[in-house]
């Protein structure tokens, strides 16, 4: 999985090889319905996390949608400082800015003040596609010049979305695109409708990724109502019943072929509230069978995961009504489908558009331990990202049952008179400040309060386990460190 | 990188002028020994592993022993030792192996070998800066081969042969090549170390190691009663208390003296006796250092180097402040350090069990090793096995390395690399508790792993019914191997 991972991204950027035979030259469409969309991102440095990284600057084909919005993948526009639309031959831009992103459908709405720039322009419809139809993948050349590639649909199946807790249905297409300098984002057309948004590219594959119309439409109706909740999340793990002597030990006879066992429900997860047990065999959602691998058979789709049916199916907010099986009765239940937030992970999936927090103590660098800081590490952050964090971070679910709410951990430290002897004490998790137990960053001023004795003392769950600091010095030489190091400032709490 | 000194040892010292007296005394005392080794198989336990070949040197060091490294003679088959001034090739077995300390002593059955040989005498730790001459057969020579070097530095160092173990170590700028591996290293006549280890890479040159006198006077005192126990450990970790408010939080005054006790392994000899937070003062009577080091024969040495001068059975004394106040605790070591699964091991064929096709194995090293897993888990538990001790829960951690298809067990590919946790509710803790589970006949074997949410669930009729078919299919000869080890004997 992790090799998976890492290939896809680094083929998702750029479309190399210009080999292949060009599709159709399709006649533009009259009038065009994309423009290009540039951005400028710069993302916080979760290493120091006072600063930011160096700013860096992306071209992406944007698809007009009715209202005057223009449709973009999310990454395209993650941390983003400026955003514009500019013709498709070039030339005119205007400013523009993101009006609803949700990072985890992978989807951004992007809107400009300027409405006569979009005039030109005739919006898109969205329609489903279905395996087997032919799609076409579109592409601008310099000249604003259509360039279309058609390729056959050959699956809709649950998927991996960037933010990896979260999959949710994908298309793929086999279409040989070709290398263009502003290939992200890329719509996928039928019949002069739009269908989805390239993810990912494999040009070794030639296969796509796309971002299927059903998530598109139900981020665009999420869209109209604010504030913006996001995809609903049932929050179970799942494992396969297809082993017959484990059937037989659930207790499963053979007039019940299908059920997938509820192997872990998320403590305060919508699963756990509506009555779901560790345990279960889920037989039905809705109404339809669900089978031995967990999957039913959507009227579109056909065989694909039940996370389709909570997820892209569902809104927040609705009612499912699920049967299960548990010792040796059938129960019905009803369940409210949420949205499962962000803040509410111990280790958060994503800190983007969000400064991160951190909290200088007299030289030590504290902070929240996320995904998008082990993400620092770069695309094999899970090799190469303290062993420990990884760990945490993956089995985050199973070890922080009973808290903490977040990890605050001691980054790094910054050498000064104050912190002789510990210059060397790096990524350990803090557990206690003068005795009061850390459960978030910004409990760290509260603890800071109760020195005893002058000294402030900091518990690790790691060697040296405990180190102290005094506690009139911390705030004698504040301006000095904040001056010696540059730091535009010790702390950044919410 | 370190590696071994296997053969060839090929080097030319700088000075000329002999530093021994009688040459060809010393030469009659030194045997190449040859080794045919077998590995452990731990792909397929139930088989022996691959088989070598390889020599090194050993050393006349008492009237009828040969000294030499643990690893010249590990996982030994067969053994023969040889001298230049003799044809005859003499059969030798293994009397005492210390892994710990790759040092070993070997025995010659037939007399005649020690004709004409003279134990050599151990000297003391040379001087920096002085010379001294290594002897061995490189590349499996016929002849003897000496070089010359200079004794550049005298610290703490990982032993290769177990990775474990770090202890003192004399570097030396022969660049002794593997084949030196066992050979006395001599000065003015007396052995003052026995080559064992190189280093090589970009970094640097001309450089190998030696295990120095110190180490091998314990060896040898070690082993006087018959029996060799390891170092002892104190098992606990410290951390510096240079910072002036940490100094002040302990109660300690300006003098540069005391570290925080930061970790205590409540399976080492001072689980129960020291606590974190409690600061060493002194140890034996030397008195420890804010930075852990300690004065020892005129030498700033680390604080450990006085458990390492002790064996079994022997005591320290050390002065502590616990809550500021002074306390002396007395630690005796009654047991060396029992956990050696971060350890290689040698001489001993794998543990395993064998159950419907499943691969059951306790993660060790050499486990890692033959496996290379993927499993985020497999590599935390082992890593942390020591510093988080998870060897309370789990003496041994037992994985499902490997899975024999079978009807019986085609569904069950997502438990691979799996640790288990319980057995029909009973928790897991050795390989024993296993074997004795699955030696039960309930109706279904239902086995936890640890964070699958999910059990593995094996029908005993199935079991039962595939069990001779995974044999012949698999070509199994054993389905069990189950060690009785130092540390699930201790763990009980």
């Amino acid at each position: 999985m992790i090799i998976r991972r890492a290939a896809l991204l680094l083929s998702c950027l750029f479309f190399a090889a210009v080999q292949t035979a060009r599709a159709d030259e399709a006649k533009p469409e009259a009038p065009l319905s994309v423009v290009r969309v540039n951005v400028t991102n710069q993302p916080w440095d979760f290493a120091r996390p006072w600063g930011k990284r160096p700013p860096y600057s992306r071209r992406a084909v944007g698809t007009l949608l009715s209202g005057n919005r223009v449709l973009v993948t999310a990454e395209l526009v993650a941390n983003a400082n400026y955003v514009e639309f500019e013709t498709p031959e070039g030339g005119q831009r205007v400013p523009a800015s993101v009006e609803v992103v949700d990072y985890e459908a992978n989807l951004a709405l992007l809107k400009t003040e300027d409405t006569e720039f979009l005039k030109a322009y005739q919006p898109l419809e969205i329609t489903h596609a279905k395996v087997g139809d032919s799609l076409a993948v579109w592409q601008l050349e310099s000249n604003g010049a259509l360039l279309v590639t058609k390729g056959p649909m050959t699956t809709a199946e649950i998927g991996h979305y960037p933010i990896d807790d979260a999959p949710l249905l994908v298309y793929r297409v086999t279409a040989p695109l070709q290398f263009r300098d502003s290939s992200f984002t890329l719509p996928v057309v039928k019949e002069g409708k739009l269908v989805g948004l390239v993810m990912r590219y494999d040009n070794t594959t030639n296969n796509a990724e796309v971002l299927p119309a059903p998530v598109i439409e139900h981020f665009l109706l999420d869209a109209k109502k604010a504030p913006y909740e996001g995809f609903p999340r049932i929050g179970i793990s799942s494992a396969s019943t297809r082993d017959p002597q484990f059937r037989r030990y659930l207790g499963l006879t053979s007039e019940t072929t299908g059920g997938v066992y509820i192997s872990d429900v998320l403590r305060g997860g919508p699963a756990a509230l509506g009555g779901m047990e560790k345990g279960d065999v889920l037989l039905q959602v809705d109404g339809e069978a669900v089978d031995q691998e967990g999957n039913y058979k959507d009227r579109e789709y056909g065989k694909i995961g039940v996370a389709n049916l909570f997820s892209t199916r569902h809104y927040e907010g609705d009612v499912v009504k699920v049967a299960v099986f548990r010792k040796g009765t059938k129960k019905e239940l009803e369940i409210t489908l949420k949205h499962r937030p962000v803040e509410s992970y111990v280790i958060e999936p994503y800190v983007l558009d969000r400064a991160p927090k951190f909290y200088v103590l007299g030289g030590l660098v504290l902070e929240e331990l996320s995904r998008q800081y082990l993400k620092e590490y770069g695309n094999d952050w899970m090799k190469k990202a303290p062993e420990q964090f990884v760990y945490f971070d993956r089995q985050q679910n199973e070890l922080f049952k009973d808290g903490p709410k977040k990890l605050v951990f001691l980054n790094r430290v910054l050498p000064s008179d104050l912190t002789i002897g510990y210059e060397e004490l790096t990524q350990i998790i803090v557990t206690k400040i003068n005795g009061m137990a850390i459960q978030s960053l910004d409990d760290v001023p509260a603890a800071l309060a109760q020195a005893k004795d002058g000294l402030h003392k900091i518990e690790f769950d790691n060697e040296p386990r405990v180190i102290y600091l005094d506690a009139a010095q911390v705030t004698a030489e504040q301006s000095a460190l904040q001056q010696k190091y540059r730091l535009p400032s010790l702390q950044r709490l919410n | 990188m370190i590696h071994r000194f296997w053969l060839i040892a090929l080097a030319f010292g700088l000075l000329v002028a002999p530093v021994f007296g009688s040459p060809n005394e010393i030469r009659k005392s030194i045997a190449r020994i040859d080794n045919t080794m077998q590995d452990s198989n731990y792909r397929v336990p139930w088989l022996p592993g691959n088989m070598a070949a390889g020599s090194g040197t050993g050393w006349v060091v008492s009237k009828d022993r040969i000294l030499t490294n643990a690893h010249v003679v590990s996982n030994a088959r067969f053994l023969t030792v040889s001298k230049e001034d003799d044809p005859k090739k003499y059969i030798a077995t293994v009397e005492h192996i210390a892994h710990d300390c790759d040092l070993a002593l070997l025995k010659v059955d037939d007399p005649a070998f020690f004709k004409n040989t003279k134990p050599l005498e151990l000297g003391g730790i040379p001087e920096l800066e002085s010379t001294v001459a290594v002897f061995g057969y490189p590349i499996g020579g016929e002849r003897l081969s000496v070089t010359q070097g200079v004794v550049s530095r005298i610290d703490f160092r990982t032993y290769t042969h177990s990775v474990l173990d770090s202890h003192l170590t004399i570097q030396i700028d022969a660049a002794i090549n593997p084949g030196n591996s066992g050979g006395p290293v001599l000065q003015d006549g007396k052995v003052v170390g026995v080559a064992f280890q190189g280093f090589s890479g970009d970094v640097a040159q001309n450089v190998g190691y030696m295990i120095p006198t110190p180490v091998i006077r314990h060896f040898l005192k070690d082993i006087e009663d018959g029996h060799y126990d390891r170092y002892m450990d104190l098992s606990i970790s410290v951390a510096n208390t240079l910072n002036p408010a940490m100094r002040k939080a302990l109660g300690l005054g300006d003098d540069d003296h005391g570290v925080m006790v930061s970790a205590v392994q409540s399976a080492g000899v001072c689980g129960g006796k020291l606590q974190v937070g409690d600061v060493l003062l002194s140890i034996d009577g030397h008195e420890i250092a804010s930075d852990g080091l300690l004065e020892l024969d005129g030498e700033r040495v680390l604080m450990s180097e006085v458990a390492e001068r002790k064996f079994l059975g022997d005591e320290v004394k050390m002065k502590i402040l616990r809550d500021k106040q002074p306390l002396e605790v007395t630690v005796k070591f009654d047991r060396a350090w029992p956990f050696l699964m971060q350890a290689n091991s040698y001489d001993t064929p794998p543990a395993y069990v064998l159950f419907g096709g499943l691969l059951f194995q306790p993660l060790s090293r050499n486990l890692l090793g033959a496996y290379q897993f993927q499993s985020d888990r497999v590599n935390y538990f082992y890593d942390n096995f020591v510093t988080k001790e998870i060897y309370k829960d789990h003496p041994e951690i037992i994985v499902l390395s490997t899975i024999l298809p079978d009807p019986i067990n085609t569904y069950l590919a997502e438990f691979r690399e799996g640790i288990v946790d319980e057995i029909n509710d009973r928790k897991i803790r050795t390989l024993q508790d296993m074997a004795n589970a699955f030696a039960e006949k309930p109706e279904f074997y239902v086995i936890k792993f640890i964070g699958y949410a999910r059990p593995l669930v094996l029908e005993r009729s199935a079991v039962d019914a595939a069990r001779e078919r995974i044999r012949k299919r698999y070509n199994v000869l054993a389905e069990q191997n189950i060690l009785p080890t130092e540390f699930t004997a201790a763990s009980r």
